[in-house]
């Protein structure tokens, strides 16, 4: 394998699709920038190459605000299937992430805890898929 | 006016990730919604994308308009491979062509004012087509 994961959120507009998105940006930017690559939804769904090499290179990572899990039924349309599907509610359950207090129809910023624990959850991630 | 009509306008964002502009419409599609909540449906690209049944079902009631963020315009082609004719297209390099605009220095991740002027300028034209769209709808039932 490649060395690199893909970061494949699923774009919504509800507060948990802000809240991965975020989250992704710190990973990428700051935390994993040699190991991840970010792709982008709509760019995927319109063969944009650099985005259709990165499910067909790296091991993807997708994660989901609701059970419609449109990142991984993105990656399934494009002929590829996500190593690993993570949703945003169950891993704010499980990191004590209080969704409760994050605005709807807002950016959230990336120094928000909530991002910075997601980020690092997911940072993990993709630390143990890389091993 | 559109409350009383039920006319609403369908707002397709990219709402991409990759670039600055993703951001820049994400925001400019939440701040169009605080100006038109009445309205404004305000789609779900990744929803359309994999065809979810509730946002197809309001991407086909409504006309739509489509924000393109980058030079690929995928809010365009996604709306091209679900069938239907965009009532309205703003590419977010005219609008900051328009406005003179310079938003160098800014993050994706987070915008400062100068990004900031960028969404405003972006929501006040999406708003004056949607006002537009709406108008010409009531119109065609009178």
């Amino acid at each position: 394998m490649a060395g690199k994961v893909c970061l494949q959120p699923c774009l919504g507009l509800r507060k948990e699709s802000v809240l991965c998105r975020q989250a992704f940006y710190v990973v990428h930017e700051d935390l994993r920038p040699d190991t991840t690559v970010l792709g982008c939804g709509p760019a995927l769904n319109a063969n944009v190459q650099e985005d259709v090499d990165f499910i067909n290179t790296y091991p993807v990572i997708a994660v989901e605000a609701c059970d419609k899990d449109c990142a991984t039924k993105l990656v399934a349309k494009k002929g590829q299937r996500a190593a690993r599907t993570l949703r945003v509610t169950e891993m704010a359950k499980a990191l004590g992430i209080d969704l409760a207090s994050l605005p709807e129809g807002q950016n959230i910023d990336t120094s928000d805890p909530a991002v910075q624990t997601l980020a690092a959850h997911l940072a993990g991630v993709v630390d143990e898929m890389l091993k | 006016m559109a409350e009383e009509f039920d006319f609403k306008v369908g707002v397709l964002a990219c709402n991409g990730i990759g670039r600055l502009v993703s951001t820049i419409t994400r925001m400019a599609g939440n701040r169009i919604k605080e100006l038109r909540p009445n309205e404004v449906v305000l789609l779900s690209s990744g929803a359309l994308i994999v065809k979810d049944s509730e946002n197809l079902a309001l991407f086909e009631k409504y006309p739509v308009l489509v924000i393109d963020g980058c030079r690929p315009h995928c809010a365009s082609f996604l709306c091209d491979e679900l069938g239907k004719k965009a009532a309205a297209k703003i590419y977010v390099a005219d609008v900051m062509a328009e406005n003179k605009i310079n938003v160098g220095g800014e993050k994706r991740r987070g915008l400062t004012a100068k990004g900031e002027k960028l969404v405003e300028a972006l929501a006040q034209k999406a708003v004056a087509e949607i006002d537009r769209l709406i108008a010409d709808e009531m119109m065609s039932t009178l």
